[in-house]
């Protein structure tokens, strides 16, 4: 009798188990085949043809193909076309992007734009170039004013007596310009044997700053030492120094690798670069918007410093810099 | 008669039972199950980098015989003489856009020629990587440098790999051919290899120095790190650590290794997280539906039970008009339930046969002492009307011999135990009109019927023991006159007969001695058995009360239903 109770109690309690065995196994194999669907994130920067910003898209490809994220990317022609920019914002947040991947032209002017994206729930991350939005989580880029300080640096160090100093800048409104041309003029006027001779602001596009160039080196023969703060207007500045044949006479200081800033180091023209990180930025910028959308931006930092260095004539063609100015995955011809 | 039992319920038992049970079973296939998986898992992430790694080395070591195979060909060329050298190797880079370069050096170092589709190299040639003289006059044999950047164009830095080969002494001619060939077709292989969603491949030497990392950017800003020495220090194959899994594969012919690295967390834990919530999901389930059947099942059980254990509380509780329904449910209950019901039906049976019994006992006692009432009675009686012939009181005799005629006729009554109360009362009077003749008018009687009662049946004599216990022990000791008064009367449902007397009375012992003990010590019958029959026919709730007090008298109350049918008691 004792027995008989027991019996189908086990017998359904087996027969239970086992079914939840089998389904467990078909479901183990089911499980590798569900895809959660890709979260999309916009990347913004002022420029698509500088091959700065294509070292940002190939860090950022990276990022976003490590985190199956869908990326697009997207920026204005001319690197003063903030409102480009803002169109471009909204219309991310239009496509549905969660998270947008921001370099700003303007660090006021796109703030709005900035302000109102992430009013519709999208997160921001600023890389490069900051904008004056309390809405960003974090901003990843050069410490300006440190590669600022270190462009007046590489030339009090390699050039001796008085420095006169002309400097070939971009659109004031611009954060990282400005922010490099603050590091730069305090670091000369602490050395004492400085002086800013004169401060253009020229388009960021090699052909303008190049004749901008040439008219400040024409006005101002006594220059002595030439900054251009990004990478357009540095090789523009270093045509001119070509052109005027005043290699020798003037010691250029430019920012960011591109094969004539590179051809100029070697001939003459341009004697020491300022090398940010680009792919860094670019990689960094979508981790954190991975981040930010899983859940994880608690740890984020409010800043990132992506590492900067100076290439002069000397360490060029050194095994580090080699990684550092010249990209694999493309053909610069 | 309610028990409260002590044991834990069989609902209680069955279910905890089956929890435990099945949840400890449960922990154990879900935990053996889930290692057996993790480390399937792992396995087959190992598996898989193993595979990518593998397939990256072949493409490497393709890669490196094929610039082996462009060498010799440019080897060959370099024994022509100056002119058709220049067309060979023209028609060689033209079939090979892959080759950037093709350099040839004099034996102090100096550039001598340069072979590249379409370009010049440039006048000044800073730093040239293509070339180590220290290294290429260390080495006899051909040597294979790292990739670099070709520095001898201006505005065109791609990476290669160069080969630098010693040429055999010619005069006047070149003392080492180089080839550079571009890298970029291996650097964006390795850099689209992925294992799982975040894994990767990456080239290093045997001393654990990177030749090729995708992330090259990453590693040279300092914010991603590869332990390449503890690498180089490892032998061909897949490490798996808590995070990450290692798999190195050298590349045939060359002291380049292939690092594949994927990330446990992915391939593996992603899987087995999965797997746990799944499990855990059903078992749950399980454990539920189990705790579900097990509940039901000793409902199954248990509520049977429950009833079966309620009837018998109720058949204890009055075994007499206890009717049993047979329970349902299992055939087990069921059996039982029908082995009660049996049992209830033969226990009644027994309880009707020990009464009926008791009943004809009572019968053939009375029968048997009816047959023998009172010799004494009958040899006085007999003996006052002998005497009242020989005084010629022919009338008080013949009245006499009446009375005891009737008496008889009474008691025998064609051998019913019921009779009409008429009838009774009749016999009452014959039997006291004869006892008075024989106390010599000693006492005196009286009679209060009410007539609504003559209807009625009760057991035939019922007064005539107890006028008898009147007369013997109350009147015969007194001095005075006795009387004794008979009335009968109807309450609510029930007849009530009251005798009274004025004789001496009784004390309590003695009427518990009446009411206890058979008329031993003489014949005839005695007022237990009269109790003893009332109660046998009517129930416990009829019979004798008898209310005494000495020098006083005796009263004695006879209850009992009111019977208008004698036959339903009879056939008892």
């Amino acid at each position: 009798m004792r027995r008989n109770k027991d019996v189908p109690g086990r017998r359904v309690g087996a027969l239970t188990l086992w079914a939840a065995l089998a389904l467990c196994l078909l479901c183990g194999c089911g499980a590798d085949m569900d895809g959660t669907p890709r979260r999309a994130v916009s990347l913004i920067v002022k420029s698509t043809d500088s091959e700065f910003f294509l070292s940002v898209f190939a860090g950022a490809r990276a990022a976003a193909t490590e985190y199956n994220l869908d990326l697009t990317i997207s920026g204005p022609k001319t690197e003063e076309d903030y409102e480009t920019q803002n169109q471009m914002i909204a219309e991310a947040v239009e496509a549905g992007a969660e998270a947008i991947v921001f370099s700003a032209i303007d660090y006021e002017r796109n703030a709005a734009a900035v302000d109102a994206a992430a009013q519709s729930g999208v997160h921001i991350v600023s890389i490069d170039s900051g904008v004056g939005s309390s809405q960003v989580s974090t901003y990843i880029g050069t410490d300006n004013y440190a590669a600022g300080r270190m462009a007046a640096q590489a030339a009090l160090e390699r050039v001796e007596g008085p420095l006169y100093v002309g400097v070939i800048n971009y659109d004031e409104g611009t954060a990282n310009g400005q922010e490099r041309e603050r590091g730069a003029a305090e670091a000369l006027a602490e050395s004492g044997r400085a002086e800013i001779t004169a401060i253009v602001n020229t388009l960021v596009e090699a052909g303008h700053a190049r004749a901008d160039a040439a008219s400040l080196l024409r006005t101002h023969p006594e220059i002595n030492v030439l900054m251009a703060f990004n990478e357009p207007t540095s090789v523009g500045a270093a045509q001119a120094v070509h052109a005027l044949g005043r290699s020798h006479a003037v010691f250029f200081v430019g920012f960011d690798s591109n094969v004539v800033t590179i051809d100029g180091l070697q001939d003459g023209c341009v004697d020491a670069l300022i090398v940010q990180n680009p792919y860094a930025m670019g990689y960094l910028g979508v981790e954190s918007a991975y981040k930010l959308l899983a859940g994880q931006g608690g740890g984020l930092a409010a800043v990132v410093d992506t590492s900067t260095r100076i290439v002069d004539r000397e360490n060029l063609f050194t095994m580090d810099s080699q990684k550092a100015l010249f990209a694999f995955d493309r053909d610069q011809s | 008669m309610k028990r409260s039992a002590g044991g834990p319920r069989t609902t209680t038992i069955l279910v905890a039972m089956v929890a435990g049970v099945v949840s400890m079973i449960l922990c154990c296939c879900i935990l053996l199950f889930l290692n057996r998986y993790r480390s399937a898992m792992v396995q087959s992430a190992r598996t898989t980098s193993a595979q990518a790694v593998s397939q990256v080395s072949s493409t490497v070591g393709n890669y490196l015989r094929d610039m082996e195979q462009a060498m010799q060909l440019v080897e060959q060329s370099m024994s022509e003489s100056p002119d058709s050298r220049d067309r060979l190797l023209s028609t060689f880079l033209t079939f090979r856009p892959d080759v950037v370069a093709v350099t040839s050096y004099s034996p102090e170092g100096a550039l001598l020629d340069c072979w590249s589709l379409g370009r010049e190299p440039k006048e000044h040639i800073l730093q040239n990587l293509s070339f180590d003289l220290h290294r290429a006059r260390a080495s006899a044999a051909p040597y294979m440098a790292s990739p670099h950047v070709v520095t001898l164009f201006e505005s065109y830095y791609p990476w290669v790999v160069t080969m630098t080969k010693p040429l055999p002494e010619q005069g006047g001619g070149a003392a080492w051919v180089s080839l550079d060939l571009s890298f970029s077709s291996i650097s964006s292989y390795i850099s689209n290899v992925s294992i799982g969603q975040r894994g990767y491949c990456f080239l290093m030497d045997r001393s654990g120095s990177i030749v090729y990392h995708p992330q090259q950017q990453l590693l040279y800003a300092g914010l991603k790190t590869e332990d390449t020495p503890a690498l180089a220090g490892l032998a061909d194959g897949a490490y798996a650590d808590d995070t990450v899994i290692y798999c190195l594969t050298s590349v045939p012919d060359s002291d380049w290794r292939v690092v594949g690295v994927s990330y446990v967390d992915e391939l593996v834990n992603r899987n087995v997280r999965e797997m746990i919530r799944l499990s855990l999901w059903l078992a749950a389930l399980v454990l539920g539906a189990a705790l579900l059947s097990s509940w039901l099942l000793s409902l199954l059980l248990s509520r049977p039970l429950r009833g079966l254990a309620a009837a018998m509380e109720r058949f204890e509780a009055d075994a007499d008009h206890f009717t049993y329904r047979p329970a349902g449910g299992t055939r087990e209950v069921q059996e039982l339930s029908s082995s009660f019901g049996h049992m209830v039906l033969r226990i009644q049976q027994l309880m009707s046969t020990v009464r009926q019994e008791e009943v004809n006992l009572r019968k053939t006692e009375l029968k048997a002492l009816q047959a023998q009432i009172n010799p004494h009675f009958l040899y006085n009686t007999l003996d006052s009307i002998a005497w009242m012939c020989e005084q010629g009181r022919s009338a008080d005799a013949v009245k006499m011999i009446h009375a005891l005629a009737r008496l008889f006729r009474i008691s025998i009554s064609q051998g019913h135990e019921l009779i009409p109360i008429a009838k009774e009362i009749e016999h009452a009077e014959n039997y006291l009109e004869i006892q008075k003749y024989r106390y010599k008018n000693q006492f005196t009687y009286t009679f209060d019927v009410d007539p609504g009662c003559l209807g009625y049946c009760c057991n035939k004599i019922t007064l005539q023991p107890i006028l008898e216990n009147a007369i013997m022990h109350g009147l015969d000791l007194l001095v005075d006159e006795g009387r004794i008064h008979v009335r009968v009367t109807q309450e609510g449902d029930d007849i009530l007969f009251c005798v009274e007397d004025n004789g001496v009375g009784m004390s309590a012992e003695q009427v518990a001695a009446i009411l206890a003990q058979d008329a031993q010590d003489r014949t005839g019958i005695g007022i237990k058995n009269v109790n003893d029959r009332l109660q046998i026919y009517f129930g416990r709730q009829y019979g004798l009360r008898i209310v005494s007090e000495l020098d006083v008298g005796t009263r004695v109350e006879i209850r009992m239903p009111k019977i208008e049918e004698a036959g339903d008691y009879e056939a008892k």
